[in-house]
């Protein structure tokens, strides 16, 4: 055997060994991998769903070893995305071996998923992880009869401490090259089940050699007999085929039970008679520490101020953290690389659209993408912390029945609150929800939390026409944005999303400090993620923004370009809301690539042309101007967003910028139409960050696109019914 | 007598798991199953869902969920 092993190694050096690593969630299965591959760790998705998927390849021993991290499941049953993912690819690709993660603490939920991974035939080695926790509790554990019983390698681990590391490559070693002498053994299921497997096995083998082939045998005949709908589709064996039905008609008279919780009782039986025969427990339990927190963070009535605290502190240090850095980033991009880069096309000569293009479509669009890189990785820090640490199932725990009634789920909270300093981190933060169903719904509202890019639009219009009521009026939008979320989550809940909820049922796993290390590598990969994958969709359109508002090229009325017609074309749609200026409507389009836009595209349309027509411009000077332009408004982006709270300090500071222009405002709108266009600019469509946002997590435009067909229709009814309401109220027009 | 009218401290064995489909097998999956044993610990604050002890590890589902549950209670 180990001749045969080491002969092939030879033969083929280059071989690389495929390892899947399945596990229950909060089993440490992540930490274990990190503690494995380190940052050699590339996330992705798996094929056409929304759920992460993680690959590294390893050099151990001079072999190559590519670890794929399946979804965290509790079962392979065919319901779940996560379950059907993690069976698909352990069917379909036959790694060489399974790492199946266990939780050393909770063995016998854990070895039900061992059961069913040992029944497709692929060599598994068991981590017993989490192991130091199970020894502090006084469990011990015989590995060496464990072993006997799965027929399979057990090696103790604590990932978060890198113990046990080796020797679990060493197995997975032996055991994916076929050197490790001993073959998974069959877990008999108790007579009745055991005799219709054979039977099955055999009538398989016979009528259909070459499903036999297809699939492992031992496997697709205890499919068969739960009658697995997955498994019969594939294998276009019909409901009433002739291999198993009899075998299950019969068992389930005997039992009185339907097939698939038989197999259930049938597995836990087993992962119970194991944990049995292994686990020795002391006597009296002690109150573990979990249960001392949860009876305070859980408490009827601390639980919710308790939740509440929490959740400030996350949104604060997210966007206080984010903060400093993103105007560090956007000072380096708007100030010396953009002169430079203007420095360096004018000593070339290049013609002046190119160089406008350079810094500010193609810098800006560079700009902007890095500018939410600190937000992204200090906000997936945080959730990853409180998923790590086991807090994420009490917040959904505590707040479930709140947001169930939107039809949300508990969880929904996180990503929604986020939402009110940034929708694009929030939009990413829609990961923690495992149904695609919540996380689309959660996703589709949250563009209705008034973000901190909207605020400065808000600063300006109250500060010019409710002076004296400022505060009163942001928190109404505020609030207006709140009830519009619930009116729409109930709405979706009765129309789009009809239908049967997803279960809720979910562990509350122990407390657990997560290791620093597993929590920065897990930023640092999502937010190199964001830099590449969004990035690249943020460019594009930042470039395509650029065509939108400089052509055609030298236009001098801002009337006459591309989007002073854009304007023109759509400011009748917003006669009736109070404001149909073609500046409005084109201050609202440029308003898609971030909000507080809304506001220099205003300062760019109202402000006075002849100061800067006093003396002919230099070159510099032209360059100057463009630089005062959009693109670098764009790189701007950033700051403003995170400004959440700053209403006072960006008044004052819109104060000076406005003066100039602020007549013009004054005369183009009442105090009427000024809240109806605050209004619409709250409601009508999500940014372009946030839409790539959107595409990402997704993978799809769909969702992205519903979400701004009904903002769009949203805040055109919304802004009607407050303006002809004011009107007849006679507030004036 | 069902899961989700246990109070909290409350302990009840499984005699019949009325869910059907993707939540039964879920359940099932978790190990609620008939004949276990299950503690009712908490209710949450807003009085929905509820936490239970099952197979010595805390598993949290709506009173929904819980209903189709039915339990004989344990003194």
């Amino acid at each position: 055997m180990k001749t045969a092993a080491v002969l092939r190694q030879a033969l083929s050096p280059q071989k690389v060994l495929t390892v899947a690593v399945a596990g229950n969630p909060n089993s440490g299965k992540s930490t274990l991998i990190n503690a494995l591959a380190g940052t050699r760790l590339q996330v992705g998705n798996w094929p056409g769903v929304t759920v992460e998927k993680k690959e590294a390849v390893l050099e151990y021993q001079g072999r190559k070893i590519r670890l794929v991290d399946l979804p965290g499941t509790y079962s392979l049953s065919p319901y779940s995305q996560e379950e059907v993912i993690a069976r698909d690819y352990l069917v379909r690709e036959k790694p060489d071996a399974i790492i199946d993660v266990l939780d050393a603490t909770n063995l016998e939920r854990n070895l039900y998923l061992t059961m069913q991974l040992l029944e497709l035939g692929l060599p598994v080695v068991a981590a017993l992880n989490i192991f130091d926790e199970a020894q502090n509790k006084g469990y011990r554990i015989d590995t060496g009869a464990m072993e006997e019983m799965l027929g399979a390698k057990v090696i103790p681990t604590v990932a978060t401490r890198k113990r046990g590391m080796e020797e679990l490559l060493d197995a997975v070693v032996d055991a994916g090259e076929g050197a490790a002498e001993r073959r998974p053994r069959k877990l008999p299921y108790g007579g009745d089940i055991e005799a219709a497997v054979t039977e099955v096995e055999k009538k398989v083998t016979d009528l259909y050699p070459h499903l036999a082939e297809r699939y492992p045998l031992r496997w697709l005949a205890l499919k068969l007999l739960e009658g697995d709908r997955q498994v019969l589709q594939e294998t276009n064996l019909g409901d009433h085929h002739a291999l198993a039905g009899e075998a299950s008609r019969h068992l389930q008279q005997a039992h009185g039970e339907d097939m698939e919780a038989l197999m259930a009782d049938a597995r836990y039986a087993q992962a119970a008679g194991l944990t049995r025969e292994v686990l020795r427990k002391p006597e009296a339990s002690r109150v573990e520490l979990t249960e001392k927190i949860d009876r305070v963070v859980l408490n009827r009535f601390l639980g919710i101020p308790i939740f509440l605290l929490a959740m400030w502190l996350m949104f604060k240090l997210t966007f206080d953290v984010g903060n400093p850095l993103v105007d560090w980033v956007d000072g380096v991009f708007s100030g010396p690389l953009t002169r430079w880069t203007k420095a360096l096309f004018i000593w070339i000569a290049a013609p002046e659209w190119l160089g406008s293009l350079a810094t500010e479509g193609v810098i800006g669009g560079v700009g902007t993408v890095l500018t939410f890189v600190p937000l992204i990785f200090a906000m997936m820090f945080f959730i990853t912390f409180l998923e790590g640490s086991g807090y994420m199932a009490r917040a959904a725990f505590v707040m479930d029945r709140a947001m169930h009634a939107l039809g949300l789920h508990g969880k929904s909270f996180i990503p929604m609150l986020l939402g009110f300093g940034c929708n694009v981190p929030a939009i990413y933060a829609t990961r923690t929800l495992e149904n695609p169903r919540d996380k689309v719904l959660t996703a589709l509202l949250i563009p209705l939390m008034s973000c901190g890019a909207k605020l400065p639009v808000y600063a300006l219009f109250t500060g010019l026409f409710f002076a004296a009521h400022s505060t009163t009026v942001i928190w109404s939008l505020y609030v207006l944005g709140i009830v519009l979320a619930m009116a729409m989550g109930i709405f979706f809940k009765r129309t789009l999303f009809r239908g049967e909820y997803p279960l809720f049922i979910m562990e509350l796993p122990p407390y657990r400090l997560p290791s620093l290390k597993s929590l920065m590598i897990h930023t640092w990969e999502k937010g190199k993620h964001f830099l590449i994958k969004a990035g690249t969709y943020i460019l594009g359109m930042s470039i395509l923004m650029w065509f939108l508002l400089n052509l055609p090229w030298g236009v001098k009325d801002k009337k006459d370009s591309v989007l002073g017609r854009i304007g023109q074309g759509l400011a009748p749609i917003f006669q009736p809301l109070g404001f149909g200026q073609w500046q409005a409507a084109s201050s609202l389009v440029t308003g898609f690539i971030a909000k507080e836009i809304v506001v220099t595209t205003m300062g760019q349309i109202y402000g006075k042309e002849e100061e800067k027509q006093e003396e002919p411009p230099t070159l510099g000077e032209d360059l100057k101007e463009i630089g005062l332009s959009l693109g670098k408004a764009i790189t701007e982006a950033g700051r403003n967003v995170v400004a959440t709270f700053g209403v006072a300090s960006l008044a004052v500071e819109e104060d000076e910028k406005t003066a100039s222009w602020r007549g013009a405002l004054t005369e183009q709108f009442s105090p009427l139409s000024a809240l109806t266009f605050m209004a619409f600019t709250l409601l009508y469509m999500p940014c372009m960050v946030t839409a790539v946002a959107f595409r990402h997590e997704f993978g799809t435009w769909k969702w992205f696109g519903l979400a701004t067909a009904y903002g769009l229709v949203l805040a055109w009814l919304v802004a009607f019914a407050i303006y002809q309401g004011g009107r007849l109220l006679g507030l004036g027009g | 007598m069902n899961l989700a009218k246990l109070s909290p401290g409350a302990r009840g064995r499984i005699t019949k798991i009325g869910a059907i489909g993707p939540m039964k097998r879920r359940l099932m999956d978790m190990g609620v199953l008939v004949g276990e044993t299950v503690t009712v610990e908490k209710i949450a604050p807003l009085g929905d869902p509820i936490e239970i002890t099952v197979k010595a590890y805390k598993l949290s589902l709506r009173k929904s969920e819980a209903e189709g549950i039915a339990v004989e209670v344990l003194p």
